[in-house]
């Protein structure tokens, strides 16, 4: 019945089975809007985080999120500036899911600070010292480009499309794109970089402070080459995971890996710099403060050497090599399981510099203090994912996302497509068909 | 169509584009800023006229000066009063949280009488003339069957002009059961008495003192004149003076003296007795003060050479040597006797010891050493004229035994309270009136207590709090806190000189609630005749006036009245009380192989009085986590047990048995437990109740012979893994 | 960074504490919360949510009994000076609540303009900052002790040790109209130092040499400020958080359980401070 609001040239779901999956993760959705009114209306002390866990679950969420919503800077940066066209094929789903990741982020800080009514001061009184600061202003101005880069999709819908004025809209803002994506690149540089900036700047931490350039930790550099280098393999994990449910090609091989071969490199290049900051750091940058390793990574139940490992190695390294040998890239499989790991590394990566910064004590005489969410974090964390399901389900169904899916997939008995048309354009036959 | 499209268009983008530029959205942002800045919930204080009010404050025997600030009718914060001769402008934690319980929700807002089952906590609000009509007739009643003497009263202390009513009224009455919460006072006292051969009590110069030897005192844990001896401590630092503590526990105390010497529990007089022995042996004893000491020079040689009195006490008899010489040469050695905030009574034997090692160095009623003065008798009332009913009551014996037979010396003997009351006494008790005073959570042994009191017919309680005995009683007459009303405070505490603070009103009665002073003058009118007679006052006030006589106008003055040129009560002493025995530890070791001591903190109040939110939020998560209560033990002992560090334990003691957590401490000896006194109230609210545990129900009292008084400084006791 | 707001040197209000005299009885943390409207739960054992301004610390030298040796540390706000006034926390709030003055050196809390991001939180290494968690809930009748000079704080806000600013105000206008130049030493002290019994805090300008304070702590201007008397300690001194609560101890296992020091280290003897 919503057959006239689908794309042309492609198939989907019964409406049935639609709604049934919306009902499903709705129901999830609805669980984390339950724990965020609670956040809310009855305070923070419905979470678990405390005077010594003041950044918690949350704060890595948005770190995460937002380093892994990279794909859409840094694909937007590799089609419309350095020109690499097949990109065309799968930007609009970085677009997309760009998208979801910036507004989870921003809807995630709504429910962490402790006065959302109040949440405009940091424009009103900002302060130019604060790398956060520089995150909300960046923050929110690459959200608006992306959501500009968002509505010319929307106006790709069959219906929407068939108003001139949106389709005229639509156009030119095509033909303009490539000015957002530049724009887009550049905030993107700041606001990722700012976010490393927030640990790195930490002097009273030795864990977290890292010297760096001018006014920018090295953490600062780190973030928006991490999130530039493993954005991209998250697109095309979630790429992936939606050929997998809509059990249909959607994206060209040849698209895959060019850009899982970019961001090999990026991944790559990026570990190399990590590797050399995390030596810098425990060799001179820590001792210097009078702390080593051991300080760090021992006593304490829970954080070991091995999370060193997991987010370097495993999480850098390993994905980094299949990536970049093209046999182990042009096999799914390895393909896959680099995408997996390298966004384990990146999230892991967020969550030494948010929660193990938190946890290892700076007094000598302090204790560690480790933290577990409650079950309202946990509920607000995944609502997003359950907002970014929906709205990919619905995007999905309605808007030309991937450009290359009809040529995939083409649709065999014409007729199907003809019944369709014709109880569309004849509707008031309806009725004698009963 | 398109036309439409495009008018609802332009309406939405317009319509979106005029209300951003218009000034709605920025004033909802401000308005939202402004009323999250004042939520309607958050309390905004009143401002009004400042001002400082002067007052003595009573919630310790210390007798600091207050400074109460105002705003307007409103106490707002209390702080030291600057130049007091006690605390000179500084105050304690217990000082600071006075505002806490004059404003608090536990106190008793009006008189009420119970309705419910005895500690039930059903109560009605009645009129003080309903109050004073039952208490009258009750007493009336029971006097004129001429069993005046099964009446009894039980009050925190006995010095000062409200305790010197309770006990005229007693003495009218014809009840010769008045009696004084237990206290190091009861023992000092009966030393004082002892050596001196003279009523008195001791004070210490520990400002002038050049060396401090303190057998377990806790000069910074609340022992004698809090503020004082923080002070002195200080003092202490600054002039570089050795000071020793001798204690089984790394107490703060221990932690600021300049030796720590751990010590076997509850052998203190041992090592007294050796250090004299010492002294003695090496003539560096100064014996001009000391009368008596030829006849008992060789048992002390004998039996207090230093290698016995190293096996009783685990210290080095090199140790012991040492710290004799160094005493004994100091200029004005001074030696401190009362474990921690010497709120219990010690053994005859310990204080002895202390006091005559003190004489030894030929430093009494000397500077920077230990003095013997007389209380200030400030009270001079005309004898009370008793009718025949008195007079046959009072020729009864007293419940608890004290100043006949073998405890002629003893003047209360309140321990013994609840046994006389299950059936050891010499009659039965019909009526107890308590004031100031909290026994159902601080007497030893207090679920036995609580059962004695429930068998008492007819309770009253003066208390401003909800407390534990408040809860066991019948009718409740709650007095002013000291913030609301007169009083004189003498203070002893270990202070050299005499001294007398006055306490002020310095806010209005909060409640409904009458001072003491006030509702024992009322009832003794009430009940008329020879009893009426002895309180010839017309109110409290007066009275107290008529009583400091001359001192009244630099009391209200100055706040306080000093006399520092007191005589001493004697300048020598006569040995006594060495012979009497050691006060041994309840239980026996094999079924108890662990020994539990109370320590003092001076964040509690050690069951003095309920503690106040402010000071339980001060104590450390290693004493109380949510409602568990933590015990000090030793990691060698804990793993003993196969405990870790917040491990749940039972902690069993011949008295009873309580669900603890241990904290490992290595500044515990190993095989000893440390609980800290005040916690495991029953009464008052939330912030308090069923915090950690009450350590008075795992221990008894145990008498020293000598004295009839309780002397235990621990138990025995075991601990398994819960 | 606010500019000074009166002429001639500026003040650097600063603490040395003795932790030689200090006995951990927490009539700092009290005095701290009678004078400041500091809330209470009916629970308050969880210290990481537990609101004190002041909090005691208790050290111990990690010796078996009998050598086992116990120190308090009491540690309000630091007032840390940092790098030209960017202290740890200033310099990370993003909405600028919490400001370095250069009048008086003290590091302010705007609690209503604060948002309550915590960032500042995750700055402070001494955890002297506290996020009101809960609705501010007085039981009934208490409410009558709050005083006016310090507004009680509303849910989701960060507060914290202000020197007892309020009192400074105060001193300051009694100056004025005095036509005294200065703020006496005696006419500014903090809540917490007035009450010690143990007279372990004192209290005073660090740049003025009739203080007690600065004699005490003689700071060495060209040295990060550290101090010239070799008892004297800062908290992580090394990390440049430049702070101007000073400590006195006269042991050394004390002194350095006040900073970090790799095994080689000797106590008090570090390189050139960081910054
Ligand atoms: N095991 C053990 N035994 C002890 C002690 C101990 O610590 N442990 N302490 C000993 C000592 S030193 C003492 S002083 C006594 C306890 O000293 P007591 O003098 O018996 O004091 P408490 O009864 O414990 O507390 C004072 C009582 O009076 C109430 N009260 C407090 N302020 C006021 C007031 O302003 N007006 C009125 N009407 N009531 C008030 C309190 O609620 C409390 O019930 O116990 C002694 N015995
Ligand atoms: N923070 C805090 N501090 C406290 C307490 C608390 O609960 N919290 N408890 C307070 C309590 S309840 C008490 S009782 C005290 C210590 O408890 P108390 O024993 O009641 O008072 P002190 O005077 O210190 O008793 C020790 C002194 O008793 C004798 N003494 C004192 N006053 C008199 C007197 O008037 N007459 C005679 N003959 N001898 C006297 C000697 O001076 C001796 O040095 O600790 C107090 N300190
Ligand atoms: S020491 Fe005692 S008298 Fe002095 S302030 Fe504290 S409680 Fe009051
Ligand atoms: S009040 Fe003084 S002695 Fe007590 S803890 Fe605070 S600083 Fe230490
Ligand atoms: S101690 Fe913490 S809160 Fe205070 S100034 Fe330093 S960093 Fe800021
Ligand atoms: S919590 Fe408040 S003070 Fe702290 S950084 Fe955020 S806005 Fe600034
Ligand atoms: S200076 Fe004032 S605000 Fe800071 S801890 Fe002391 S009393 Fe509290
Ligand atoms: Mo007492």
């Amino acid at each position: 019945m919503d057959s006239a609001l689908i794309p042309k040239g492609v198939k989907r779901c019964p409406m049935w089975q639609f709604l049934l999956g919306l009902g499903i993760v709705g129901a999830v959705l609805a669980w984390g809007v339950y724990a965020m009114l609670l956040c809310w209306f009855k305070g923070l002390n419905q979470t678990n985080m405390n005077d010594y866990y003041g950044f918690a679950l949350w704060i890595w969420a948005d770190l995460a999120v937002i380093a892994l919503g990279g794909g859409a800077f840094f694909s937007g940066l590799l089609k419309y500036i350095i020109g690499k066209d097949e990109l065309k094929n799968i930007i609009n789903y970085a677009v997309l899911i760009g998208f979801i990741c910036y507004s989870s982020a921003l809807l995630i800080l709504a429910i962490d600070i402790g006065q959302p009514l109040r949440g405009w001061f940091i424009f009103w009184h900002a302060n130019v010292h604060s790398m956060l600061t520089e995150v909300a202003f960046c923050l929110s101005a690459y959200f608006a480009v992306l959501t500009i880069e968002y509505i010319p999709l929307i106006l790709e819908n069959r219906q929407l499309d068939k108003v001139p004025f949106f389709h005229n809209l639509s156009h030119n803002m095509h033909e303009t794109m490539a000015v957002f994506a530049a724009t887009g690149a550049f905030l993107s540089f700041f606001h990722q970089g700012s976010l490393g900036g927030v640990a790195g700047v930490l002097f009273g931490r030795p864990f977290a402070f890292r010297e760096g350039l001018l006014i920018w930790p090295w953490t600062f550099f780190l973030f928006t080459w991490s999130a530039a280098a493993y954005g991209p393999s998250f697109t095309l994990l979630i790429t992936w995971i939606t050929e997998k449910v809509a059990r249909k090609k959607l994206v060209k091989d040849n698209v895959v890996e060019l850009l899982a071969k970019i961001s090999g490199w990026m991944i790559f290049t990026y570990t190399i710099a990590k590797i050399c900051d995390t030596t810098r750091w425990a060799n001179i940058t820590a001792p210097g403060l009078g702390q080593n390793l051991a300080d760090f990574y021992t006593g304490n139940a829970f954080y070991g050497y091995w999370i060193l490992f997991a987010e370097i190695i495993l999480g850098g390294v390993v994905p980094a090599i299949i990536l970049i040998s093209a046999p182990l890239r042009k096999n799914p499989t390895w393909r896959v399981t680099a995408f997996f790991l390298g966004v384990m590394g990146v999230s892991l990566n967020r969550w030494v510099m948010v929660l193990q910064v938190m946890a290892v004590p700076i007094m000598p005489f302090d204790t560690w203090a480790l933290y577990y969410p409650s079950w309202q974090e946990v509920a607000t964390t995944i609502l997003p994912v359950a907002y970014g399901i929906i709205l990919i389900m619905i995007s999905y169904r309605y808007l030309p996302i991937f450009p290359q899916e009809a040529e995939l997939n083409p649709i065999e008995e014409e007729t199907a497509m003809a019944v369709e048309a014709h109880t569309e354009s004849t509707p008031d036959l309806k009725p004698a068909n009963a | 169509m398109k036309v439409d499209r495009r008018s609802f268009l332009s309406f939405v983008i317009g319509g979106a584009a005029g209300t951003a530029l218009s000034p709605l959205p920025w004033k909802l942002m401000d308005d939202s800023s402004i009323w999250s800045q004042m939520w309607p919930w958050t309390p905004v204080p009143p401002d009004g006229e400042v001002v400082y009010e002067d007052s003595t404050c009573t919630l310790c025997p210390g007798g600091c000066g207050i400074s109460v600030r105002k705003v307007d009718s409103r106490a707002v914060k209390i702080e030291g009063q600057s130049g007091h001769p006690v605390n000179d402008g500084s105050i304690c934690i217990l000082g600071l949280s006075g505002l806490q319980m004059l404003y608090g929700p536990t106190r008793i807002k009006s008189p009420m009488k119970r309705i419910g089952e005895r500690g039930e906590g059903k109560w009605q609000k009645i009129s003080w003339d309903e109050a004073f009509a039952i208490l009258t007739e009750k007493l009336t009643d029971i006097r004129d069957k001429g069993e005046a003497h099964t009446v009894a009263a039980l009050a925190g202390s006995d010095s000062g002009t409200v305790p010197a009513l309770i006990q005229r009224f007693m003495a009218a009455y014809g009840s010769p059961n008045f009696m004084r919460s237990p206290s190091y006072r009861d023992v000092d006292e009966l030393t004082v008495k002892a050596l001196f051969g003279a009523d008195g009590r001791t004070g210490f110069d520990v400002e002038n003192a050049d060396y401090v030897l303190s057998f377990g005192s806790g000069f910074v844990d609340g022992w004698g004149s809090p503020v004082r001896m923080f002070k002195a401590a200080s003092l202490w630092k600054e002039k570089d003076i050795p000071v020793v503590q001798v204690e089984p526990r790394l107490s703060n105390s221990a932690a600021k003296a300049t030796r720590w010497i751990p010590i076997n529990p509850g052998t203190e007089a041992d090592l007294a007795l050796g250090i004299a022995a010492v002294m003695v042996a090496n003539g560096i004893a100064d014996t001009g003060d000391v009368s008596g000491l030829s006849g008992w020079e060789n048992d002390l040689l004998a039996n207090y050479e230093p290698q016995k009195v190293a096996q009783t006490t685990g210290i080095d008899a090199a140790v012991i040597v040492e710290v004799a010489k160094g005493f004994a040469r100091a200029d004005r050695p001074l030696a401190l006797c009362g474990r921690g905030k010497a709120q219990t009574a010690v053994s005859l034997r310990e204080t002895a010891a202390v006091y005559i090692l003190n004489a030894l160095t030929g430093n009494i009623n000397q500077e920077g050493g230990m003095w013997a003065i007389p209380e200030a008798d400030y009270i001079q009332w005309p004898d009370v004229a008793t009718d025949n009913l008195a007079s046959a009551g009072l020729d009864q014996p007293r419940l608890d035994g004290a100043g006949t037979g073998k405890y002629t010396d003893a003047r209360y003997l309140t321990n013994r309270l609840a046994d006389s009351v299950n059936g050891g006494g010499p009659y039965p008790l019909q009526v107890l009136l308590v004031a100031g005073a909290n026994p159902c959570h601080y007497l030893p042994d207090t679920q036995h207590v609580k059962a004695a009191f429930a068998r008492i017919p007819f309770i009253v309680s003066f208390s401003s709090f909800q407390d534990e005995t408040a809860a066991m009683a019948d009718l409740l007459m709650p007095d002013h806190v000291y913030l609301e009303r007169y009083e004189d405070v003498p203070v002893g505490a270990g202070l050299v000189q005499q001294m007398i603070g006055l306490s002020k009103p310095v806010v209005s009665p909060q409640f409904n609630t009458r001072h003491l002073g006030e509702v024992l003058i009322m009832t003794a009118k009430a009940m008329g005749g020879s009893i009426a007679d002895a309180f010839p006052w017309d109110d409290y006030e007066t009275c107290l006036e008529e009583t400091l006589a001359e001192k009244w106008d630099t009391l209200m003055e100055t706040g306080v009245w000093v006399r520092a040129d007191t005589d001493p009560v004697a300048g020598s002493i006569q040995l006594a009380g060495l012979d009497a025995p050691a006060v041994q530890a309840e239980g026996d070791v094999n079924s108890f192989p662990l020994l539990l001591v109370p320590y003092d903190s001076i964040q509690l109040t050690s069951g003095y009085m309920g503690e106040a939110p402010f000071m339980i939020k001060a104590v450390s998560d290693t004493v109380i986590q949510g409602t568990d209560g933590f015990i000090e033990i030793n990691p060698l002992t804990a793993s003993g047990v196969g405990l870790g560090e917040g491990d749940r334990a039972t902690l069993t003691t011949p008295r009873g048995e309580a669900l603890v957590r241990v904290h490992l401490f290595e500044g515990i000896q190993p095989g000893v437990l440390a609980m800290v006194r005040g916690l495991g109230h029953t009464a008052y609210d939330g912030y308090l109740a069923g915090k950690g545990v009450n350590v008075n129900e795992l221990i008894g009292p145990v008498e020293d012979p000598s004295t009839g008084f309780d002397a235990a400084w621990g138990i025995r006791a075991k601990l398994d893994k819960a | 960074m606010k500019q000074a707001q009166t002429h001639g040197t500026p003040m650097k209000y600063g603490m040395a504490i003795d932790l030689d005299k200090c006995t951990g009885c927490g009539a700092c943390m009290v005095a701290c919360m009678a004078e400041n409207n500091i809330p209470f739960k009916e629970d308050e054992s969880d210290k990481r949510v537990s609101i004190t301004w002041m909090r005691i610390f208790k050290l111990t030298n990690g010796k078996s009994f009998p050598d086992s040796d116990i120190c308090y540390l009491p540690r309000p706000c630091q007032h840390c000076e940092g790098h030209e006034g960017h202290s740890p926390c200033v310099s990370v709030c993003p909405a600028t609540a919490t400001d370095y003055s250069r009048e008086t050196g003290i590091v302010s809390q705007i609690v209503t303009r604060c948002f309550g991001c915590r960032y500042c939180m995750g700055a402070c290494p001494y955890h002297a900052r506290y996020f009101n968690w809960w609705d501010p809930v007085w039981p009934d009748g208490m409410e009558k002790y709050l005083s006016p000079d310090v507004s009680p704080r509303m849910r989701g806000v960060v507060e914290k040790c202000s020197f007892c600013f309020h009192r400074y105000q105060l001193a300051k206008n009694k100056a004025y109209l005095d036509g005294e130049r200065r703020v006496p030493e005696a006419a500014y002290q903090t809540a917490c130092t007035q009450a010690c019994p143990a007279g372990a805090i004192v209290f005073g300008d660090l740049n003025n040499p009739e203080h007690q304070v600065h004699q005490i702590v003689k700071p060495d201007s060209n040295n990060g400020n550290r101090s010239r008397n070799p008892k004297a300690f800062r908290l992580l001194e090394r990390t440049g958080t430049n702070t101007k609560v000073y400590y006195l101890s006269s042991r050394e296992w004390v002194r350095r359980a006040g900073d970090n020091y790799l095994a080689h280290e000797k106590t008090g003897q570090l390189a050139k401070l960081h910054h």
